[in-house]
């Protein structure tokens, strides 16, 4: 698991205050109970405080799985550090 | 640990959210839920978590009501933009207090229908908030300022006299507010026609038709007093319509909360105070009484100020008392003597000088006011004295501040206890008359019936065969509804085209406008004519897809789908209409959809799948307040 991977399933399990939340590359919001469009946002909020980053609206809509929010962090931290 | 576990710990030690939220979380895990939210109000309590911490305590708080069949009082929540997050720190900040109050949302923009369906519903509301949103007011169009303000007054009137002659419960109504002074910028945004003009003007509109006993939160000033840049987040209003940003949705929520307390329990009715470094700069037994801080120092003006604040209250009817740990002599010698003190003995209705604990002496003072403790309130400038005394009497209100007596004031406002309706008892019987008559007397409301409220809005729906430009949004869509969502069926552009592709399959979307704007794209169908799912003789016209937006759920635009697939169904001499209701985790608000449309259930599939059927040839149109614009479909 990556290091990114790792931080975020933290941030999932803090948000969904859930400590079972296993997350893979493929998991998308269908496989997450409590997943819907408002705590989408929440997440997103949370995973910026997380990783020092800031997302565009642009981009909180489109990502299809973890593997994608994952790559679009480790995108972002690059740049930034 | 020490201060979120004892209760008899004394120590002021602060922690931060993540031990907070870890330490509250670990408790749940070992089945210690009443512990773990204690944990929760204990920082609340003490000022430790931030904005974001106490709209997520506030969803931990709800979740554990609902799990625990916990017995809540319930406040209804219905605004014109999303409420969700303000509905979390509401419940926080009651909570935080002591009370267990759910605050609960309806659908966005909904006010009406929301309020109907909780007259019929089981949950009796303690009150309801109105929260208004600009859109509509602010909206283009050739509607003058009058226009403008009579269509948001007679809106909220509707709903007013619901909340009153139906529900019965209390009412409190926000404010409108402006995020920024608009195009005319702030010179012209502030004179006859500009947005900050309007919105003040709809503001006094609503102080003034207000039905009585409710009760005002004026959001302008309240993001005002924060700094509407930062009351505001356009982010989070473009990611989820909730135009607050995370300090705003608290501090919005705890003026809220201020209004429903004050409406339930009234103000507070009694402040007690610290002497040394609180009344005064200093100590008087050090220095005597006219070496204290009160004169033309920067402390003392600080101190002077809160002296008059504190003389204010007690003009209004607040009960003042001391609480100091001196010798009885020394604490009253100031007051006789000291000619720059503006509080005077006789200001105070209990006198508790002595070297007894805190706790001790404002349990006294509460005897002989024979008042409860919850209604005091306890400003000191001790950190530890006023976590003896937030443990020991857990009821009294205890104003966090820091050292700097310039903020005394400031605090003391902020934590909004003296808030009061100015209702006079002859007001207050006066009231429960009103009540009583209303209850006994066939009410007259402006509409009476869900079917007057519909045919007011004077809607439009424009069904067009899905076209070019179309295309890529039904798409867009096909992808991401989740809760009006039948089928919940992800195709891709591919399959819808090859769908379409065939004039025997319907593909439409829906367009729906009401007297007081245009809601856009709101419904996609997609149907398709097929054999009959079970094999019966005759032509099936199967609903692939039908998807809504929950904004226009309500308003007979379900019935205005039916009747659109159903006449392109005899178009087509189909003899059923078929529909499909495939469960997810988001999509119960569709469940009995059709059911509720006269459908006959014909199988139910292991995984929760139920199909419908409709037979086309004794099926009739339904009502639906919608007025159609294009017949194309």
């Amino acid at each position: 698991m990556s290091d990114t991977l790792s931080k975020v399933t933290e941030v999932f399990c803090d948000v969904f205050d859930d400590d079972e939340i296993e997350l893979e590359a493929e998991t998308t919001a269908e496989d997450v109970d409590a997943w819907d469009s408002l705590m989408h946002v929440t997440l997103m909020l949370n995973l910026e405080k997380a990783f020092g980053i800031r997302f565009a609206s642009s981009e909180v809509a489109g990502l299809k799985n973890i593997g994608e929010l994952v790559a679009l962090i480790d995108a972002k931290t690059t740049v930034a550090s | 640990m020490t201060t979120l576990n004892a209760q008899q710990n004394q120590d002021t030690e602060r922690f931060d959210e993540i031990t907070v939220f870890n330490h509250s979380r670990k408790l749940r895990k070992e089945n210690k839920h009443d512990e773990a939210l204690s944990t929760l109000r204990n920082a609340m309590r003490r000022h430790w978590l931030s904005a974001e911490g106490i709209e997520k305590a506030g969803r931990q708080i709800i979740k554990h009501f609902k799990t625990h069949d916990v017995k809540t009082q319930n406040i209804l929540v219905l605004g014109q933009c999303t409420t969700n997050w303000l509905c979390n720190c509401l419940t926080a900040s009651a909570f935080a207090v002591g009370m267990s109050v759910m605050a609960t949302e309806g659908q966005y923009d909904n006010v009406m229908q929301e309020l109907m369906a909780a007259a019929s519903s089981d949950v009796k509301y303690d009150a309801v908030v109105l929260l208004p949103w600009n859109t509509r007011l602010l909206a283009e169009g050739d509607r003058d300022t009058q226009q403008r303000i009579d269509d948001e007054i007679t809106f909220w009137q509707q709903a007013w006299n619901f909340v009153n002659n139906q529900l019965n419960t209390r009412l409190i109504q926000i404010g409108y507010d402006y995020k920024s002074p608009g195009y005319q910028g702030h010179h012209l945004g502030g004179q006859a026609g500009g947005h900050i003009n309007l919105v003040r003007q709809v503001n006094e509109a609503l102080r003034a038709n207000l039905p009585e006993m409710s009760f005002f939160v004026d959001i302008d000033q309240i993001s005002g007093m924060l700094g509407r840049e930062n009351f505001y987040d356009a982010r989070r209003y473009y990611w989820t319509k909730q135009p607050f940003s995370e300090v705003g949705t608290a501090r919005l929520s705890e003026h809220v909360f201020a209004a429903y307390r004050t409406m339930v329990n009234g103000p507070k009715k009694v402040l007690v105070l610290d002497l040394d470094n609180t009344v005064w700069g200093g100590v008087v037994g050090e220095t005597g009484p006219l070496g204290i801080g009160i004169g033309d120092s920067p402390d003392g003006e600080a101190h002077r100020a809160l002296q008059r604040y504190a003389k204010s209250l007690q003009n209004k009817g607040i009960l003042l008392a001391v609480c100091s740990k001196n010798n009885d002599t020394d604490a009253r010698e100031p007051f006789e003597k000291n000619p720059d003190m503006i509080l005077k003995l006789e200001d105070f209705a209990a006198f508790e000088a002595s070297w007894d604990p805190k706790a001790v002496a404002i349990q006294r003072i509460a005897q002989t006011l024979r008042l409860g403790l919850d209604s005091f309130v306890f400003l000191d400038d001790n950190p530890v004295e006023r976590e003896h005394v937030r443990q020991m009497l857990p009821d009294v209100e205890v104003v966090e501040v820091g050292e700097d007596a310039s903020e005394y004031v400031h605090a003391l406002e902020h934590g909004l206890w003296f808030e009061s309706m100015n209702v006079t008892k002859a007001d207050a019987q006066r009231v429960e008359q009103y009540r009583a008559e209303a209850q006994r007397r066939e009410v007259q409301s402006s509409f009476t019936s869900m079917d007057d409220y519909l045919e007011s809005l004077k809607m439009t729906a424009d069904a067009r065969l899905i076209n070019e430009e179309d295309f890529a949004r039904v798409i867009q869509l096909l992808g991401k509804t989740n809760q009006f969502n039948l089928t919940t069926r992800r195709h891709s552009p591919q399959v819808v085209e090859q769908m379409l592709g065939d004039e025997k399959n319907m593909g439409i979307t829906l367009r729906v406008t009401d007297r007081f704007g245009d809601h856009g794209l709101v419904a996609v169908l997609l149907a398709v004519l097929k054999d009959h799912p079970m094999d019966k003789a005759g032509k099936a016209f199967d609903i692939d897809t039908w998807l809504m937006s929950c904004r226009v759920i309500g308003r007979t635009v379900e019935e205005f789908c039916y009747n659109t697939l159903l006449n392109a169904a005899k178009d087509r001499n189909a003899d059923f209409v078929i529909g499909t209701y495939i469960p997810t985790a988001k999509n119960a608000l569709v469940k009995d959809l059709y059911d509720r449309l006269g459908f006959t259930p014909i199988n139910t599939a292991e995984d929760g799948t139920v199909t419908y059927e409709l037979n086309v040839h004794e099926a009739e149109e339904r009502k639906t307040f919608l007025a159609k614009v294009d017949a194309d479909a």
